[in-house]
This record gives structure tokens, C-alpha cells and sequence, in this order.
């Protein structure tokens, strides 16, 4: 537990990294350093997203999964670790 | 026979020979004299169609005796055989009593099939009349010697199967009209038939008996006498007790009208989209194979489909979709799993500390800071793996300046020529280790990104605990395992053939191996229980492949080691770490310094060890059984493994301690020292007098080491500047000089394998990765290179 609570910490000291919120199965953010309406917003779009990217995934080859998710956008990017109970969304804007 | 053969143009009958036997049949039937109503009618019809059928018929001959073989078949012009099938079966029992009919009539002439024949016919029109002509015709009486077929017949009205037979047997050709089909035989048409033309005999085909009769004619007495007695009878028929009216009444049920109400059905909309995943995971979690469930299960999971759909994203129900609670209804036959997340446990306080705590967690957690790490590091990291670094479009263009490190002669950079130069990309340093001394560097063998930085004091003064940090490339930030031993970390080296094991020497003589694949903090062994355990700190541990196998010493690695207490030990497991003694460093005396030194060597002798202390070595890199040690007096001992009592050479030329000596990993011949007396030393095995010395500021020189690419480049580090030489540009001046930070003393070197950037350390707990532009080593191969500088060299001294 603790080694987890000393990673977040050196993701969150990172360089660029705005964000970083943790997100249960059911969209209900577990953990987040950032404030509560972004969060939410980001927990429910992204969720969204990451189903539709694993349906396609899958659909393909139903054998294959989802293991990693990175949107870059023209302000920052936002990286999505999806798991079957949780996910874990970062949002780092390298170029700061 | 070609009229038996008809081919008409409309698919019409040709029922040629059998018109005749209707001829013959119809007027057997007519004198049949049970005149009931039914056989009547049965006749008449029966007159009728063969009238039909007789006019449509061509022949009107009698030949009775033909091929009995004749099925009507009805061809159109292609030939096809388009003959109507028959649309009633006639019932057997109806045409064995229709047969029996016909039995019972005398022909002259017709046969048994003709009869038969026209039986068909009256039993396609009047069917009905089956039964009771069976009970008309069961009292009748064959005239003919057909009377035993006829009992037979009879007796076999009840038992259709042998009909057939019968019928079969007795006539071979049936077929009028559609009833039944035969083939044509192909002889048949050939055969020449006679055809006879009689006169038949008188044909009746309507008799309808008179009600009345003329008063002249004889029977009119009786008829009269007959109407007197009717008439008599109908008066008499009041009041008589033989007549009586009777009547009937059926009861009329009361009609009910019934009402039945039942409930509405609902009527619910069902969807559901079966994705090729979901098929798949529900056959997974089915636990059975693919193979065994397909298409009977198919119908059985879809509706689970449409269950584990929505189970899987959704635990709570007031989740999205209100599909669900349609779903609930119209899936209620699938399996209890659904019924879960119906029931709202609402879990939700447990679950955030599971998921954080979980495994997968944590691997997610450690991508993402490498991937977070890569988004910042990545050009830096592009230069080292020398991929072209590309510039992030979106970013705000910076002037990145191309050479960060601080250099002092090169000139400006020409479009033409760039100077050879350091660029530093990153340095590995955390908070851990800011304040360690970094002491040694190795490289994992296996696994090109790892590396492993031992820290540690030199100086006996301020020792602290030592630190052991394997750093990845993938994150400069943070190591990735630390381990931490009680003195300080004075070296190490990776395995070679067990890649995850490290040897550690340490400041306290101890050596111990670690494991850096698992996560314990705690050697895997240690030396401490040795009872020749080094006394004084371990400089140097090295893992050697020795090949021979021939002394029946075992193949595989040995760990060396030199301490300085003298003893260069040769590390095995038994029952524990133990070791033997490869070589003492013995004190050897200067023959040039003799004088002074034999005094005090003397004197000293009693108190001093006689051993030198040993701070380096290194095996020949071809040759295992030989090695170099150098000693603190500043002495080079070349010694064989196989000898422990006596150096096979001793070359002095350093007036104090060597720090480092390493053979040239291209000219077998060669080797690097250096030392604190300012001085690097280029030697040849066979000369004792080195052949070239490099020096360039008057600081201990620390480290030394020959670049794997290039065999004539060596980098060195001493206490203010790193130096890359290039023997082929210079061997007056290093090619590249690179000052460190002030305040900051660098301590160790580490070229980079296969990319062209090298590693220092510092005092301050930094490893510094600098990599190694334009620099352009000369043409020719190296080895030739570095032998002809060599040559050169002694030339010019001779």
C-alpha cells in the first residue's frame, strides 16, 4: 500500500502531469487530485470511450483485450489504464 | 401397337383395349339383379363413363386376348411421360368388392383384368358406394369358375393386403384414365395384334322402367290388382295397430354463453446486441469447449448473452440503460447470475481499497509512470538508443540547444566539421541517493537497459551504509529496486550466465550476491560466515567464465575477487560462500629503488603484511587462466590461475596506487592502467616499460576504461573532468574533455554498450549518461589502428 501511495506521488511530481484520478467499474472516481467537477466529467467520458475501445477490440479478436489507451490531444495527453475493476487515467501535458 | 400407343396432342386417355372390356363389364354389371338403388347408380355411372370412354376410343374390337400389359400413359410431344397420377387410391376392400361385383357376372369373354379394370373405375366415381356394395355384393353370386376367386375374394374383403396381391396377380394392366400407371413395354409396341370387329351386344344405356301401364298390356291385371292392394293397405293403415306414428324429439342442449377473462400478456420489446465477444466469454465462462455447446446452446445463451451484457459494466442497477429492468423479464429464464446485481449490495467502500491494493493495480501504476516518464524523457532517450528524436508539433518550439555539456576547447561549431563533443541526456538520481559517492557500475548482461550503481565511500573516513540501486532506462527517476547493505558498496558486477545475480564487494570486506529479480531486500549470500573472508575492503569482484574443463575444475563462473588485504579469492558455493586463495599479492621489491627500500622494507616487513594490497584486476579476455592485478604500490602482476606462489611478470611504471586495469577488449595484447599519479598507461604484454602515457591534469586519475566499439578510444575519468581519448586523433590530448559540476568530484565511468554514450558517476549520487557526438574514429580497422600506433610509438623510441 505503500509503495502505491509513493508511486502516485512520483507520477503526480512527474513533469506536465496535471491529473490523476482513479475510477471504479462503475464510473465513480476512487481517487483523483483534481477537482470534483473534472473529474466526474472525465470519469464518465472516458469511460465511455474505453468500453467502446475494448468492444472494438474485441470484436475484432475476441481472444485480444484492451491493455492501454492513450488519447493525445493539441494541449495534452491522456492515458488510460483500463482493467476489468477499475481505471486509472492520467493527464499529462509533456511539453510544459 | 401403335393404337394401344396413343400420343395424343391433349394429354387425353387411351384406354383402347379396356373400351371394349367396359363393353363386356357393363352389361355383366346390368344383369346383375340386386336392382338396390346403390348398385344402380353404380351402374349407371358406370354405363356412363365407359360410354364416355368408348367414344373416345378408337377400337371397338374385341380382341380380349392381348398383352394384358397395357397401362394407359399419356405422352406429350416430347415424349415425357406426363401421365396424371391418380388422385384417389381406390381403397382395396372397395375394389375387391367391386371385383366381386364383376366376378359375380358371366362374361363370355373378358377376363378377369377387365373386370378388375373397370372395378377402378367405379370405385373412382362412386367410392362411397365401398361399403355398402360390399354387403350388396357379399350375397352375390359368381356364375363363373370364378366363384372360388370370388370367395377368396370375399372371405379376403377384410384383409387388404392380400388383395393387392390378388389383384396383382390376376390382372396385370389396369390403368384407365389416371388410376393407375404401368409402363408401356418397348416389345408391346411391336407386336402385331389382331383386332376383330364383332357386333356387341345390344347396349343399354338407359332404362328407366315404366310407372305406368296401358290397360291392354298383360301385366295390367296385375298392376291393377296391385294399386287395389295399396290402396287398401293405405285406408286400412288408420287406426291400425301395425301402423303407428311415432314421434321424436332430441333434446336441444341449452346454449351457455361462457366467458373466459384472462390476463393481459405483456408484450415486451427484447434487444439485444451479440457482439463476437460476448459470444466468446459466455462460452468461456459456460466452461465447456466451443465445440461441445454450439448450436443447441445457442438458443440457451442468447438470453444469458443479454444478461452477462449488461452484468459486466454495470453492478449497481440504477446504472445507465433502463433496458435492464426489460431485459430482467425477458431473460428470466437465464441463470442466477443475473440476479445479483438486482439486489444492491452496494459494496462501494471495500472496493476502492481493493483496487488500489491490487496487483494489477500496481502493474498499472508502474506503466504508467513509464509511460508518463517516456512522454518526458523521450527525446532524451531517442538520442541514446540513436533513433532520430522528432519534434513534438504541438509544443512550443524551444531552441534545444544541440551540445549541453560544458566544453572547453572546442572551438564553434562549422557547418562543416562538428567537434566532437558530450551531450548529456539525463542522469540517473533520486533523493535516495543524492549524498552517496557512486563507486562502481555494471551492466546487467542480459538486459541491455538495466543497470546496477553501487554506492559508496573510497575513504575509510565518513563511510556510511552502502546503497545498491538497479536503474532502468525506462525510468531515470526512480530506481527499480534499492537494496541497501550495512558498509559501503565498493563494487559489483552482473552474472553473466545467471543474469539476475549480483556480487557486491564491500568497504568491510564482505561480499555478497543479490537477486535482483525478486523483490527481497537481502542478499542472496553472504561471505560474512566465511572464515576467509576478505578483512579489508573488497575493490574489485568479477564473475569469470572459466572454459576449461580439462583440470576437472567446474565449467561455468566463478566470482573473483581482490581485496585489500592482498589475497585475490576465488568465490564458490559450498554450503555456503567459501573461497580459496587464487593469488597473495606479495610485496615485490623494486630492484631500481632497491636501496631505499630494502631498509624499509625490512623494517616495515615486520609490521606491514607482506601482502600488497590488491585494488585491481582483470582476466584476459581470451585467455581466462591469465590475469593482471595491480596492487596499491603501484605494481602490475601478470599471474596464471594455475600458479598461486609466483607472478609470471611483474610491470612497474605507476608510482602509486593503480585504480583500474583493463585489458583492450580488441588488441589481445594490450592493456590500460591508471592511477593516482596523474598518469594512464598503454602497455603491451610483452614490453615492461609501457608504450604509451597519457596524462593530462594533475589529479588522480579513478577510472579507466576501453570503449567497446572503437579500439582506440578509451575514456577516463579523474576528479574534476571525464576524458574520451581517441589514440588515433591524439595521444597527446583527449579528444573530448567534459568538467563536472563544481563541488562534485566524478568517479566512475561505464561505457554504454552498444550505443555510443557513456555513464558517470559522481560524488554526489548522479550517474550522468553523456552521449558521444561526431565523433569520428579513423578509418582502417581498429585493431590495425591501435597496433599501428603502437608500432609507430616504438619506433620512434628506439
Amino acid at each position: 500500500m505503500a509503495e502505491v501511495e509513493e508511486t502516485l506521488k512520483r507520477i503526480q511530481g512527474q513533469k506536465g502531469v496535471q491529473g490523476i484520478i482513479i475510477v471504479n467499474a462503475e464510473g465513480i472516481p476512487i481517487k483523483t487530485t483534481l477537482d470534483n467537477s473534472s473529474t466526474v466529467q472525465y470519469a464518465g467520458l472516458i469511460h465511455q470511450l474505453v468500453m467502446k475501445a475494448r468492444t472494438t477490440v474485441r470484436d475484432i479478436d475476441p481472444q485480444n483485450d484492451l491493455t492501454f489507451l492513450r488519447v493525445r490531444s493539441k494541449k495534452n495527453e491522456i492515458m488510460i489504464a483500463p482493467d476489468k475493476d477499475y481505471f486509472l487515467i492520467v493527464i499529462q501535458n509533456p511539453s510544459d | 401397337m401403335s393404337t394401344t400407343r396413343a400420343k395424343p396432342k391433349k394429354p387425353t386417355l387411351k384406354v383402347t383395349p379396356s373400351s371394349r372390356v367396359m363393353n363386356v363389364s357393363t352389361s355383366g354389371v346390368l344383369r346383375v339383379n340386386h336392382s338396390s338403388t346403390y348398385a344402380r347408380s353404380i351402374n349407371a355411372s358406370v354405363s356412363r363413363k365407359s360410354f364416355s370412354l368408348a367414344a373416345d376410343s378408337k377400337i371397338l374390337d374385341k380382341s380380349s386376348v392381348q398383352t394384358p400389359k397395357h397401362t394407359v400413359q399419356v405422352f406429350d410431344e416430347n415424349g415425357k411421360d406426363v401421365t396424371p397420377q391418380p388422385l384417389y387410391q381406390p381403397d382395396p376392400a372397395a375394389v375387391m368388392s367391386k371385383h366381386s361385383k364383376i366376378f359375380a357376372s358371366d362374361t363370355s369373354g373378358g377376363t378377369m383384368s377387365d373386370f378388375y379394370s373397370t372395378a377402378y373405375q367405379t370405385t373412382t366415381n362412386a367410392s362411397f358406394a365401398g361399403p355398402f356394395t360390399r354387403s350388396v355384393f357379399g350375397s352375390s353370386t359368381v356364375s363363373r369358375g370364378s366363384q372360388s376367386t370370388m370367395e377368396s375374394m370375399n372371405e379376403e374383403i377384410e384383409d387388404p393386403s392380400s388383395k393387392r396381391d390378388i389383384s396383382i396377380s390376376l390382372s396385370d394392366v389396369q390403368v384407365r384414365r389416371e388410376e393407375v400407371k404401368e409402363l408401356i413395354k418397348e416389345e408391346m409396341l411391336d407386336d402385331v395384334v389382331d383386332r376383330y370387329l364383332i357386333e356387341s351386344e345390344t347396349l343399354w344405356l338407359l332404362h328407366m322402367p315404366a310407372v305406368s301401364v296401358s290397360v291392354d298390356s298383360e301385366e295390367a291385371e296385375s298392376v291393377k290388382e296391385r294399386n287395389n292392394l295399396y290402396m287398401e293397405l293405405c285406408k286400412n293403415r288408420m287406426g291400425n295397430d301395425k301402423y303407428v306414428e311415432r314421434s321424436m324429439q332430441t333434446f336441444n342442449g341449452a346454449p351457455k354463453t361462457k366467458e373466459v377473462q384472462s390476463e393481459a400478456i405483456t408484450m415486451v420489446d427484447a434487444a439485444t446486441t451479440a457482439t463476437t465477444w460476448d459470444m466468446y466469454d459466455s462460452f468461456r465462462s459456460a466452461g465447456l469447449g466451443e465445440a461441445a455447446l454450439s448450436p443447441d446452446t445457442d438458443k440457451a445463451s442468447v438470453p444469458e448473452i443479454v444478461s452477462n451484457h449488461r452484468l459486466d459494466p454495470t453492478r449497481a442497477p440504477e446504472r445507465t440503460m433502463s433496458v435492464i429492468s426489460t431485459t430482467s423479464i425477458a431473460s428470466a429464464s437465464s441463470s442466477r447470475i443475473e440476479i445479483e446485481p438486482f439486489v444492491v449490495p452496494s459494496e462501494d467502500e471495500p472496493d476502492p481499497e481493493l483496487v488500489l491494493q491490487s496487483e494489477k493495480f500496481q502493474q498499472d501504476l508502474f506503466v504508467m509512470e513509464r509511460i508518463i516518464l517516456e512522454n518526458i524523457y523521450q527525446p532524451k532517450l531517442a538520442a541514446y538508443r540513436q533513433l532520430p528524436t522528432l519534434e513534438d508539433p504541438d509544443s512550443v518550439p524551444k531552441v534545444v540547444p544541440t551540445v549541453v555539456s560544458r566544453r572547453e576547447e572546442s572551438s564553434l561549431d562549422e557547418e562543416s566539421t562538428l567537434t566532437p563533443a558530450l551531450e548529456r541526456l539525463w542522469s540517473f538520481s533520486c533523493e535516495l541517493t543524492s549524498g552517496h559517492n557512486v563507486s562502481s557500475m555494471a551492466w546487467n548482461k542480459r538486459n541491455p537497459d538495466l543497470l546496477a550503481v553501487g554506492y559508496g565511500q573510497f575513504d575509510f573516513k565518513d563511510q556510511k551504509s552502502g546503497l545498491i540501486c538497479c536503474w532502468s532506462l525506462k525510468n531515470p527517476t526512480w530506481p527499480e529496486r534499492v537494496f541497501t547493505c550495512e558498509s559501503g558498496v565498493t563494487t559489483l558486477d552482473f552474472s553473466a550466465s545467471n543474469a539476475s545475480q549480483l556480487a557486491v564487494g564491500m568497504h568491510d570486506g564482505s561480499i555478497a550476491t543479490y537477486n535482483v529479480e525478486s523483490r527481497e531486500k537481502t542478499p542472496v549470500i553472504d561471505s560474512s560466515d566465511c572464515a576467509h573472508k576478505h578483512t579489508s575492503p573488497v575493490w574489485q569482484v568479477r564473475w569469470i567464465d572459466h572454459e576449461r574443463g580439462a583440470s576437472g575444475e567446474d565449467k561455468g563462473e566463478t566470482l573473483i575477487s581482490v581485496s585489500a588485504d592482498g589475497r585475490i579469492s576465488k568465490w564458490f558455493l559450498r554450503k555456503g560462500l567459501d573461497c580459496i586463495d587464487l593469488m597473495k599479492l606479495k610485496r615485490t621489491r623494486n630492484e631500481k629503488d632497491k636501496k631505499q627500500v630494502g631498509d624499509k622494507e625490512k623494517k616495515s616487513e615486520a609490521l606491514i603484511s607482506r601482502q600488497a594490497p590488491g585494488l585491481c584486476f582483470d582476466f584476459h579476455p581470451t585467455d581466462s587462466n591469465i590475469y593482471i592485478a595491480g596492487t596499491e604500490e603501484g605494481h602490475i602482476h601478470k599471474c596464471s590461475c594455475s600458479y598461486n606462489e609466483q607472478f609470471l611478470e611483474t610491470y612497474i611504471a605507476h608510482k602509486g596506487p593503480l585504480y583500474r586495469i583493463t585489458w583492450s577488449p580488441f588488441c589481445s595484447d594490450v592493456f590500460l592502467s591508471c592511477s593516482s599519479d596523474w598518469t594512464i598507461q598503454l602497455w603491451r604484454q610483452d614490453l615492461f616499460t609501457p608504450v604509451l602515457g597519457f596524462t593530462s591534469t594533475q589529479s588522480a586519475v579513478y577510472d579507466v576504461m576501453w570503449s567497446p566499439k572503437w579500439a582506440t578510444v578509451f575514456g577516463a575519468v579523474n576528479e574534476g573532468r571525464v576524458e574520451i581519448w581517441d589514440l588515433g586523433a591524439s595521444i597527446l590530448d583527449p579528444t573530448i574533455v567534459s568538467l563536472a559540476s563544481p563541488g562534485v568530484k566524478l568517479t566512475s565511468l561505464l561505457f554504454a554498450t552498444e550505443t555510443d554514450c557513456i555513464l558517470v558517476g559522481d560524488s554526489d549520487g548522479q550517474v550522468s549518461i553523456y552521449q558521444l557526438k561526431n565523433l569520428t574514429v579513423g578509418e582502417g580497422t581498429q585493431v590495425a589502428a591501435l597496433e599501428d600506433i603502437i608500432g609507430s610509438t616504438l619506433a620512434s623510441q628506439l
